[in-house]
């Protein structure tokens, strides 16, 4: 029912927008960054290692069996945290996977310097493409490109999408209004149309996306958004973001990359193990990408998402009952393109040896982040090999076998 | 939890709060008139073709200018005026004081503050903050109090941060924010603040055990607030800091120890082994003396010299500023010890700086109270104010990770659509929280009745006549408005609200 309304409103933005039906193909790649380095291992549970229980004598998750904490089994090797339970289904359809110990050649344990070398897609040696791996991208494929091509839910402009051709920086779509003091907007719109079109910095420019997207939106503010199939979001910042995501995806606007940030990660004291801290965080991810899965139903064909952090943790617990920052994570994405139900690479799970200089005790990366971002980007919008080197000059780009 | 009488007076006067407020607002708002905060009679905005050097320091040195503020500055010269701002002691306050200082929850020492509600401590901490830098006379003094909130990050939804970090506002940011650099990082290397906020207060070693050191204030402490990263430090250094600093902690419960609102030092705790930070040793047995040791060892080394004095540069001058202005600025700091009013000094005062004007976009705070300063607003800071703030992305004291709200400009291009939304609201009255009457400034401005040209009004906000694209802007509106409604007060509106949303208001 709601989405007879919707659907009028969105056939006219389409129109109004001056887009093809090539628009409606559109596959939207949604970027979900856990901020601040989240430890994977007590996501995607190691049982099957001795090791893991060994240096977490207070935090490693209970193998699985039939305590009510206890990991949720996926494989002979794996299970999952007992928080991740609503995408379980996923797994077992084959939608939902991971790739186990990637990670950077970053060795400074820094978050910003780590974010920041994830999302701008470089090595820490050589040198560096310019802009974000999200902006290269949307520069590098070219195609008639919609002017919300690239959202970012939140209030500031992720790294990633440094460098796109258009940006949206947007809370709520609801919120896109300019309020005049008296009668309408346009008088107000056209003089700083007319002062943001004279400068030709970064703030004109911005100006003048600002301005353009009052148009974009003002169609989709004009009905309340009721997700199908039931789906039940979250209360919170992340799972509203995301249905904001889900909305424009239905809405056929042509967005092809979509950040979603997820913080509270940086978990060095009293992390908690199957309950606690680090399990809010998990659930809070799972039950808003649920939410997602189920609302968006119908349109499977046409988003991915991956999961990524700028670091995963240490294998051993510190004496305040969290980890500190380590080094390789396991990287997860969901969709129909994704060869899910398995967790490939990274057995048996080795640790930075603590005498080199790789930085101490996380996981010893053996996958290049850049690799599997490649891998998606290819996968969910057609790049070229040609077009992957462009946007990760320097990257090996080995094929992981991630995506179909 | 003891009951005290300050409790107790608090929920008798929060029976009749509302009452109270409302009148005590309006004598506050009539103080403040009396004592200064009036729109003088005349105003002789700065009309040149580039932005005028004085407007420029009121600009860049504090918040803006405020009617009159320009006029004084011409008054007693630049030098002078800059020597007054850095000795802020010598500038009456009162006004803003009356504004300021009625929020009982930010007096307390840090372990009494968990007497109070955490919502009224999060208001009253922004409130204050935000009353400080839109009403004090003291401009470089709260800009720096801005700058070392951001340097000295500290995230109120952490733990119990939001207890403590009215006292590290106090003791740390606000009684070092102008005097010596060491002597700001050592108050917060034990702010209780800082200690909960980086785990410090659980960084323990204990003896015969297998307790690895929490390194998260050691490696910010290296990385953001002295060296920065890649400037000569080392895994193992971090390491070492860290052991240093175990064994510091802080606990609210303490409330039988003498010094309970205090951090303190539990020798148990402590790694007492030598240590070797940066290649100088720390002997074994230093105790509670190791983090003394650490900070004079971090805070001597030349990179903190060079990585200070560039993000000053930085945060005054430009994103890019002239590198032997940063090697000046660097060696000021090495031969004063880090005494902070010198460096200002270099930077303020040199020609990079005075050549520099509407290079820096306006993060979103320094937006609003700029704005509200130009247009001399009444406001209390109450949630109406607060929340385009938050929409902006800018609630002070809630940036999540420890390297603060950044400076760089494309992290706040998402906020154009606010600012616009604000400056309508704020020059229409309209804005909850704040009270903007455009006439005396209209008159003060020598406006003529009906009258929509910008030109005046636009030099009393942006330093400088507008230019002819400029003028040419508004005249959409002059035309649109000039039919039905000369000069009507929508149309005033209108225009200061569209020159409040110009690109030329976003920058300083």
């Amino acid at each position: 029912m709601a989405g007879s309304s919707s659907d009028s409103s969105i056939s006219r933005l389409r129109f109004a927008s001056g887009e093809g039906s090539d628009g409606d193909q559109t596959h939207t790649l949604i970027c979900i960054f856990l901020r601040g380095g989240a430890d994977t291992l007590n996501v995607w549970v190691p049982y099957a290692d001795d090791a893991y229980y060994r240096q977490r004598p207070n935090l490693a998750i209970p193998r699985p069996g039939n305590a009510r904490d206890a990991a949720i089994r996926l494989t002979d090797l794996y299970a999952l945290h007992p928080s991740m339970r609503p995408l379980e289904e996923a797994f077992k359809e084959g939608r939902l996977g991971a790739v186990q110990a990637v990670g950077m050649d970053n060795t400074s344990g820094s978050h910003f310097e780590c974010q920041d070398q994830m999302e701008h897609g470089d090595a820490a040696d050589g040198e560096q493409a310019g802009g974000g791996w999200l902006g290269r991208f949307l520069r590098v494929k070219k195609r008639v490109r919609s002017p919300l091509s690239a959202v970012a839910i939140g209030t500031a402009l992720p790294e990633s999408l440094r460098g796109a051709p258009s940006v949206s920086v947007i809370e709520r779509i609801a919120d896109i209004a300019l309020k005049a003091p008296i009668g309408d907007a346009s008088v107000l719109k056209s003089v700083l149309g007319s002062l943001y079109g004279a400068d030709s910095t970064l703030l004109g420019e911005h100006g003048r996306e600002t301005l353009s997207l009052f148009q974009r939106v003002s169609e989709l503010q004009e009905h309340p958004y009721t997700p199908e199939n039931g789906a039940l979001y979250g209360k919170d910042d992340f799972s509203a973001g995301l249905s904001e995501v889900a909305r424009l995806i239905k809405a056929r606007v042509g967005l092809e990359a979509a950040c979603v940030d997820l913080g509270g990660w940086d978990t060095h004291f009293f992390q908690g193990s199957a309950s606690g801290l680090h399990s809010e965080r998990i659930k809070t991810l799972a039950t808003g990408l649920s939410a997602l899965e189920r609302d968006l139903k119908s349109y499977r064909a046409r988003y991915t998402v991956i999961i990524t952090t700028e670091f995963g943790r240490r294998i051993y617990e510190n004496a305040s009952l969290g980890t500190d920052h380590g080094r390789g994570f396991a990287f997860t994405a969901l969709g129909d393109r994704v060869r899910g139900g398995r967790i490939i690479g990274g057995w048996p799970i080795e640790a930075v040896d603590e005498s080199t200089i790789l930085g101490p005790g996380g996981i010893l990366p053996k996958v290049d982040f850049r690799d599997v971002f490649a891998e998606v980007l290819s996968s969910c919008h057609g790049l070229s090999p040609e077009e992957c080197a462009a946007v990760f000059p320097s990257a090996p780009l080995t094929l992981i076998g991630l995506m179909a | 939890m003891k009951i005290t009488r300050r409790s107790l007076l608090k929920s008798s006067a929060l029976s009749g709060v509302v009452a109270i407020l409302s009148g005590c607002e309006r004598m506050v708002s009539e103080a403040g008139h009396l004592l200064g905060e009036a729109v003088p009679e005349v105003i002789e905005p700065s009309a040149g073709e580039s932005i005028d050097r004085d407007f420029h320091l009121l600009s860049r040195a504090g918040f803006g200018a405020r009617p009159g503020d320009l006029r004084y500055l011409r008054s007693i010269g630049r030098d002078a005026w800059l020597e007054e701002q850095l000795h802020p002691q010598t500038l009456r306050d009162t006004a803003c004081d009356v504004r300021a200082e009625r929020f009982e929850s930010l007096s307390f020492p840090a372990g009494d503050a968990y007497e109070f509600r955490k919502t009224v401590l999060r208001a009253e901490l922004t409130r204050h903050a935000l009353l400080r830098a839109v009403y004090s006379r003291r401009q470089l003094f709260e800009s720096m109090v801005e700058f070392w909130s951001d340097h000295l990050n500290i995230d109120l939804e952490k733990g119990d941060c939001v207890y403590l970090k009215p006292s590290d506002d106090r003791q740390v940011i606000r009684k070092h924010a102008l005097g010596n650099f060491q002597m700001l990082i050592r108050a917060s290397a034990t702010s209780p603040a800082m200690l909960v906020y980086l785990d410090g207060k659980s960084n323990k070693v204990r003896k015969n055990t297998n307790d690895r050191p929490n390194e998260n204030y050691a490696r910010e402490l290296l990385e953001l607030h002295t060296m920065g990263v890649h400037n000569g430090y080392t895994q193992q250094d971090v390491i070492e800091a860290a052991r240093c600093l175990s064994g510091w902690t802080f606990d609210a419960r303490r409330t039988f120890a003498l010094n309970q609102n205090d951090a303190f030092f539990r020798p148990d705790w402590h790694d007492d082994g030598s240590k070797i930070v940066l290649g100088q040793a720390i002997p074994a047995g230093g105790g509670a003396g190791d983090v003394d040791a650490l900070v004079r060892i971090v805070c001597t080394h030349p990179s903190t010299a060079h990585f200070i004095a560039t993000k000053l540069c930085r945060h005054f001058v430009s994103l890019s500023p002239p590198p032997d202005l940063v090697e000046q600025t660097a060696e000021t700091f090495i031969r004063t010890e880090g005494d902070i009013k010198s460096l200002l000094r270099v930077i303020l005062k040199s020609e990079a700086f005075a050549t520099s004007q509407g290079q820096l976009l306006k993060r979103p705070f320094k937006f609003m109270v700029s704005a509200l300063r130009a247009t001399a607003a009444d406001t209390h800071a109450d949630a109406g104010i607060l929340e385009p703030l938050h929409r902006m992305g800018h609630g002070l004291f809630q940036y999540p990770t420890p390297d603060g709200y950044p400076e760089t400009e494309l992290p706040w291009m998402g906020t154009l659509l606010w600012r616009w939304n604000f400056a309508l609201a704020l020059s229409s009255n309209r804005q909850p929280g704040v009270h903007f009457d455009y006439k005396p400034l209209f008159r003060a401005l020598g406006g003529k009745v009906g009258s929509l040209d910008p030109s005046s009004w636009f030099a009393h906000f942006i330093g400088r006549r507008p230019s002819n694209e400029e003028v040419g802007a508004f005249e959409t509106l002059r035309s649109d408005f000039g039919k039905q409604s000369a000069g009507s007060p929508e149309g005033v509106a209108a225009m200061i609200g569209l020159i409040l949303s110009s690109p030329a208001f976003q920058r300083c």
